[in-house]
């Protein structure tokens, strides 16, 4: 008996003529843990919305078939209706925080749905603590890097104690290890406790060796819909990308030329005075790539700001040479003009044409009348990325820039990097396939900073 | 102290800003509130005050510019049609001072407000109006995360090699903030139905118990409503 049903499910938001999702029907057990995988804009996180009630009641839009959850008919129930019994992590914590404090942000779903006043502040901690993060309920929530407040996020939903838990891209901002926990406490969660867990991801390799079924969307279809075992079959016939760990992507420059950036000893702290980089060292040279990688809050973007001369460290020596540009993790701050192409050309002087040309090669032709604010995720992803390239730098640097990429482009992205070998590149990334496959070498930010060279 | 009282306090202060009569009172009651946001965090008091202070200042520079009191005349200018002839006098600048030394006292009480209390518990101690205070506080929250999102856009800008310059180059990014922000309420309001927000039978965290300064600082405010009424 599922816990959960879609029958013959299909939608469209309100400002678009073509579904999100097209005639889905899917049910989810009670201890089951199933993942939904797709490219960008497939409509994985439009399925999650539609268990968790959003779509159609906070969405709008054009809903045909039925959702039940727990019994209960979505079209009649709401999300605040069906709260408790299902819990959502979305895929920017920073958007879900209504409060100051970790404490008061956790407690604030048990407050919903009538909790004893009583009991509140004990399940709080106990969500807390079941991942790792209890030294964390006193803090404020802007102190936290982005791993620990998608830790904190995901304590909200765990309080809630759901019978149904719907993970959207969970592991998007977390280091691996943390990726792996997070993974693991949802497995345990339904092994142990009965929880139904569905749950979106665009690095696949690890969720495929702990889920028992397999979702596969594509342009809002169900195209495939198996176990694992199968799952896993299935993909390396038809969608390859979603196996392989990043595969070959061309031939690659060996020599590489001067150096573009050298960071001598450098060190940087924050007002709290804490050294977040501490003494470190690194040499990028053009036509070479160097991928950074380390835990959640080691230093990587700090380090790499430095690099791209954002900031000035508190003592050592940083020579550059040429041009650098900086990616940053969050595609929502390249929406500054009201045309895609005006919003790249802000790096090259209004020069559309260049930004055209930057806007074919990251797959993006056709698109220089778009409002930056109607692409998608995916499509603002390629967006900030024009917007970097299009200068034509000596020195790239590219802070997390697989977030919320599907597997296919992650191996475009790798294969436009790889083609230039006038530049030198330096990408932060926890995705570790994508380092493999894109980088010349791999530099790990280890807790006590010191570099570990691959 | 608990944020209910301390928000009564500063709310006190505010009222007997607008109630007083007498510019020195009024610029007494600013100053005060002014060392009280001075204690702040230099990076979060500065768009407060910032605001508090340029707005002030913007008032008493315009008033005498758009009034019509009689007084000693220190400067006479053109004549502007529908304005009539431009003129500063001492009883134009007078209230001028005093009316800017009223706002900068109001606006300093929030700044204050939105410095010092913390707004959760400010929610928590609601007994009534609950979703009514949290969108007051979520509103007091915009300040600081506006300021993170310009923050944002300009590294972004300088990431590509660009200087916002001047008053017109971030003037610029006024537009993308804004619809940013809403941006950022729809995704907020999502995540918070989706918690629950609006069920029925909702219940909150147990208060921690008043001490001695919480009844102080409300009998504080009452104090600081009727002096200002009475003899400020």
């Amino acid at each position: 008996m599922a816990l959960a049903r879609a029958e013959n499910l299909s939608f469209a938001y309100p400002a678009s003529t073509a579904p999100a999702i097209r005639d889905v029907s899917a049910g989810l057990a009670p201890g089951q843990v199933t993942l939904v995988l797709g490219r960008s804009g497939s409509g994985k996180s439009t399925l999650l919305r539609a268990f968790a009630g959003l779509v159609p009641h906070f969405h709008g839009g054009r809903f045909s078939g039925r959702v039940e959850v727990a019994g209960l008919d979505t079209r009649r129930h709401g999300p605040a209706r069906l709260a408790g019994t299902v819990a959502t992590l979305f895929q920017d914590p920073e958007g879900q925080v209504v409060f100051t404090r970790v404490l008061n942000e956790v407690a604030f779903g048990l407050e919903n749905v009538g909790t004893p006043p009583q009991e509140i502040e004990a399940r709080a901690l106990e969500a807390l603590e079941s991942v790792g993060a209890e030294h964390l309920s006193g803090r404020l929530v802007t102190e936290l890097s982005g791993g620990e407040l998608q830790r904190v996020c995901l304590a909200a939903t765990l309080a809630l104690e759901p019978r149904l838990l719907l993970l959207d891209e969970p592991t998007s901002q977390l280091d691996p290890e943390a990726a792996e926990a997070l993974l693991e406490l949802a497995v345990r969660l339904a092994r142990d406790r009965g929880t139904t867990v569905l749950l979106s991801e665009q690095r696949p390799a690890l969720p495929l060796t702990l889920c028992d079924r397999v979702l596969f969307l594509e342009d809002g279809h169900l195209e495939f819909d198996g176990p694992v075992d199968q799952a896993r079959a299935w993909l390396e016939e038809h969608q390859s990308s979603f196996v392989s760990a990043g595969g070959d992507v061309g031939v690659h420059l060996r020599h590489f030329g001067e150096v573009a950036c050298r960071l001598d000893r450098v060190s940087y702290a924050y007002q709290d005075h804490l050294l977040v980089v501490d003494g470190a060292s690194l040499e990028l040279r053009r036509g070479e790539i160097v991928a950074l990688v380390g835990r959640n809050g080691s230093g990587k973007t700090t380090l790499a700001k430095i690099a791209a001369g954002l900031l000035e460290p508190l003592s050592g020596r940083v020579e550059r040479r040429g041009r650098a540009t900086y990616l940053s993790q969050d595609p929502g701050r390249y929406v500054l003009r009201e045309r895609a192409d005006e919003e790249v050309a802000v790096g090259v002087g209004g020069d559309l044409a260049a930004a055209s040309r930057t806007l074919a090669a990251v797959g993006l032709a056709g698109y220089e009348s778009r409002h930056p604010r109607d692409l998608s995720s995916g499509e603002r992803e390629r967006l900030a990325l024009a917007a970097v390239l299009a200068p034509d730098p000596d020195l790239l640097v590219l802070d997390e820039p697989t977030r919320g990429v599907d597997p296919e482009r992650k191996h475009e992205l790798a294969a436009l990097l790889k083609a230039n070998t006038e530049r030198a590149t330096l990408v932060v990334t926890h995705d570790r396939a994508f380092a493999r496959a894109v980088a010349d070498r791999i530099v790990s930010l280890a807790p006590d900073r010191e570099f570990v060279h691959a | 102290m608990r944020p209910a009282p301390a928000a009564a306090l500063l709310f006190g202060l505010a009222a007997a800003a607008l109630l007083a009569r007498h510019t020195v009172s009024v610029a007494a009651l600013a100053v005060v509130l002014l060392a009280v946001c001075l204690r702040a965090p230099v990076p979060r008091r500065w768009p407060y005050l910032i605001g508090a202070v340029g707005s002030a200042a913007a008032l008493f520079v315009l008033t005498p510019f758009v009034e019509r009191l009689p007084g000693t005349v220190f400067w006479s200018g053109p004549t502007i049609p529908v304005v009539g002839t431009l003129d500063v006098t001492s009883t134009e600048l007078s209230g001028a001072l005093f009316n800017a030394c009223r706002l900068a006292a109001v606006s300093l009480a929030f700044s204050a407000y939105a410095l010092w209390l913390d707004h959760d518990r400010l929610v928590q101690a609601a007994g009534f109006a609950r979703r009514f205070v949290l969108a007051v506080a979520l509103a007091t929250r915009l300040v600081p995360a506006l300021e993170r999102d310009a923050a944002g856009l300009v590294e972004a800008l300088r990431g590509r090699g660009v200087e916002p310059e001047g008053l017109r180059g971030r003037a610029r990014l006024l537009s993308p903030l804004l619809a940013g922000s809403l941006e950022r309420s729809l995704n907020l309001a999502e995540a918070m139905e989706a918690r629950g927000f609006g069920r029925a039978g909702a219940t909150r965290l147990p208060q921690p118990q008043w001490g001695l300064r919480e009844p102080v600082a409300l009998a504080g405010a009452t104090l600081a409503v009727v002096v200002g009424a009475l003899w400020l």
